[in-house]
């Protein structure tokens, strides 16, 4: 039995009195500890697919089962990082953490939920700023910190709508590295469903790579990611295997988007 | 490199001459001002012989400025901004001036009719000589605002929060409460009166009308307006419905709520004052009308001051207030 099951999902819009398919008959299943990127261009239903997993949207036909059954709304057992910065802005970053801790263990008291909130910032690299506002936090520190809850939270299951979309060049590196590393490091690992639209990112991180398509959203293909853990970007770049890799997925990237309009498809 | 050894003192000593001049041109900015001139003229004229054959309490008058001008004095060497400090001084300098005028016309040349404009000096003998009574009228009207206030907020602010969260009656609600909120809540007095056993009761009825309404549109405008990736972030933290409106949606619209709340708060005090000159027996809007009932000028200037005086301490208080919410 796979970790998370996706079942024939199917999740219509109608606004205006319009009806739009933003996910026809998706299918696809997670295995424990997997670590699970959806990339696809914009308008593909990977946010989408994605909130019904949080459990904050619900499917107009199918169903995901995780553990074997069937999830209704939110839950416990995972952990989610959004796009944008997802924290409370009149907490700090401590309190953050904490409450987050507070909503999965409700026994912990206060001094040992800000113990562990101080381990988790500890390891996101935010010692000297766990008493500061979101607002006076710079947009990577405040994903830090929003990653930094969900560890803490220390769910089975992590959800990650691009969780680094909106940093720059420079830190998303930085904290795909950490991610990766925290990741690699925990014992036993979390199973991780990370959206993207960067497949850098996705090949960095992955063991596999879901391609979605869009209008209306389904899966296009499924790709095994073949390198061995535990990865080093600089290292992992210069490899011939891993630019074959690469530009394969760019060309299904592209001929995807060459169906769209109206081309042949390229053959690989 | 080679330095002519008398070269280096000239040097520190020209450099010595700079930084004095350039404090003494920062002293001379600080201290050297129209409001100080304004001081002397105001002190001196004082001493012109009255044409006022009342007595005009001319020593109150001067004690008042030797006051403010030690204040002055003080914060100019306190204030560090030099824009700040232009303000403060300007404000000085315009009830310097103020005063000056107002002897004149009063005290040193009888112009206007004395019976209605009183000399500054008997305004703030009065002030002296009333000061435990006008405590307790502003006790008084502190004490039902108080009352009404509260009891606004503690109804409101739940009532608000239950009605923004639910969409529902929440747009219906508005529109209610826009329309009840429109009614100037001065004019239940008269229902009021006929309803309520005591002229304190319609008082702080009529207050807490004055606060309900802004408080609880605050609140359910802050709540409907809350960001959905707020409640979003909340949800996949799987809160439950308690921890929801109490820890992320209440925080999440306080801003709001804190707006209806200061509205309410300067409302009231107008609101009271008023309220207070129809049939009250106490409070501060009594004690101007009951005066000048009595053709006493001088107490209704006094009242109008002190009033101006609460309303200002009391929005102060209502914008400038801090308050860390700690909730965990």
């Amino acid at each position: 039995m796979s970790k998370i099951e996706i079942n024939h999902l199917t999740v219509d819009y109608t606004e205006k009195k319009k009806s739009f398919t933003a996910l026809k008959d998706v299918s696809f299943s997670i295995e424990e500890g997997e670590f699970v990127s959806v990339i696809g261009s914009s308008g593909c239903g990977k946010s989408t697919l994605l909130s019904i997993l949080e459990g904050i949207n619900t499917p107009t036909d199918g169903e995901i089962l995780i553990n074997g059954e069937k999830i209704k709304g939110t839950g416990t057992d995972r952990g989610v990082v959004f796009q944008h910065y997802s924290l409370f802005p009149w907490m700090t970053a401590r309190k953050n953490v904490a409450f987050g801790i507070k909503q999965v263990n409700h026994s912990a008291s206060r001094s040992e939920r800000y113990k562990i909130a101080d381990e988790f910032l500890d390891k996101v690299g935010l010692e000297q700023f766990k008493n500061k506002y979101p607002s006076q936090l710079s947009g990577g520190m405040q994903q830090r910190v929003a990653i930094a809850r969900a560890l803490a939270m220390d769910t089975d299951i992590l959800l990650m709508d691009e969780p680094f979309g909106a940093i720059d060049a420079k830190n998303r590196t930085i904290l795909q590295e950490l991610l990766l590393e925290l990741w690699e490091s925990a014992t036993p690992r979390k199973t991780v469903v990370f959206v993207t639209h960067d497949i850098d990112e996705a090949i960095l991180l992955s063991d596999k790579i879901v391609m979605m398509t869009a209008n209306p959203g389904r899966v296009y293909r499924e790709l095994k990611v073949p390198f061995d853990r535990p990865r080093n970007r600089s290292e992992l770049v210069q490899t011939k295997e891993y630019n074959q890799f690469r530009n394969n997925l760019l060309l299904l990237f592209y001929s995807d988007i060459a169906d769209k309009i109206g081309g042949e498809e390229v053959v690989l | 490199m080679n330095i002519p050894a008398d070269t280096i003192p000239s040097v520190k000593a020209d450099r010595k001459i700079k930084i004095n001049s350039e404090l003494k041109t920062e002293f001379l900015k600080r201290y050297f001002r129209v409001v100080h001139g304004l001081f002397a003229v105001l002190i001196l004229i004082q001493f012109l012989p009255d044409k006022l054959t009342t007595d005009t309490y001319t020593s109150y008058v001067i004690w008042f400025a030797v006051g403010v001008e030690v204040i002055t004095i003080i914060f100019s060497a306190l204030i560090k901004k030099i824009g700040s400090l232009n303000l403060f001084t300007d404000i000085v300098a315009f009830i310097y001036g103020f005063l000056i005028l107002w002897t004149l016309a009063t005290a040193k040349f009888n112009l206007l009719k004395a019976a209605l404009f009183p000399p500054p000096g008997k305004v703030f003998w009065q002030f002296v000589d009333d000061y435990d009574k006008i405590l307790v009228n502003i006790q008084s009207s502190v004490g039902i605002i108080l009352q009404g206030y509260l009891l606004a907020l503690i109804i409101a602010i739940p009532l608000g929060l239950f009605l923004g969260w639910n969409a529902r009656l929440g747009s219906s609600a508005t529109y209610i409460s826009k329309f009840l909120g429109a009614i100037p809540p001065i004019v239940y007095i008269p229902y009021g009166i006929a309803l309520l056993p005591t002229f304190k009761s319609v008082s702080v009825f009529v207050i807490f009308l004055a606060t309900f309404w802004p408080v609880l549109s605050g609140t359910m405008s802050g709540v409907m307006n809350v960001e959905k990736k707020t409640i979003d972030s909340a949800k996949v933290l799987n809160v439950g419905k308690f921890t929801m409106m109490f820890s992320v949606i209440l925080p999440a619209s306080l801003q709001q709520i804190f707006i209806g709340c200061n509205q309410g708060l300067t409302v009231s005090f107008v609101l009271l004052t008023s309220a207070e000159m129809i049939g009250a027996q106490s409070g501060l809007g009594y004690y101007i009308k009951n005066y000048s009932d009595f053709g006493d000028y001088t107490r209704t200037i006094v009242g109008l001051i002190v009033v101006g005086i609460v309303i200002v301490i009391i929005s102060f208080v209502g914008t400038h207030r801090y308050i860390v919410v700690e909730i965990t």
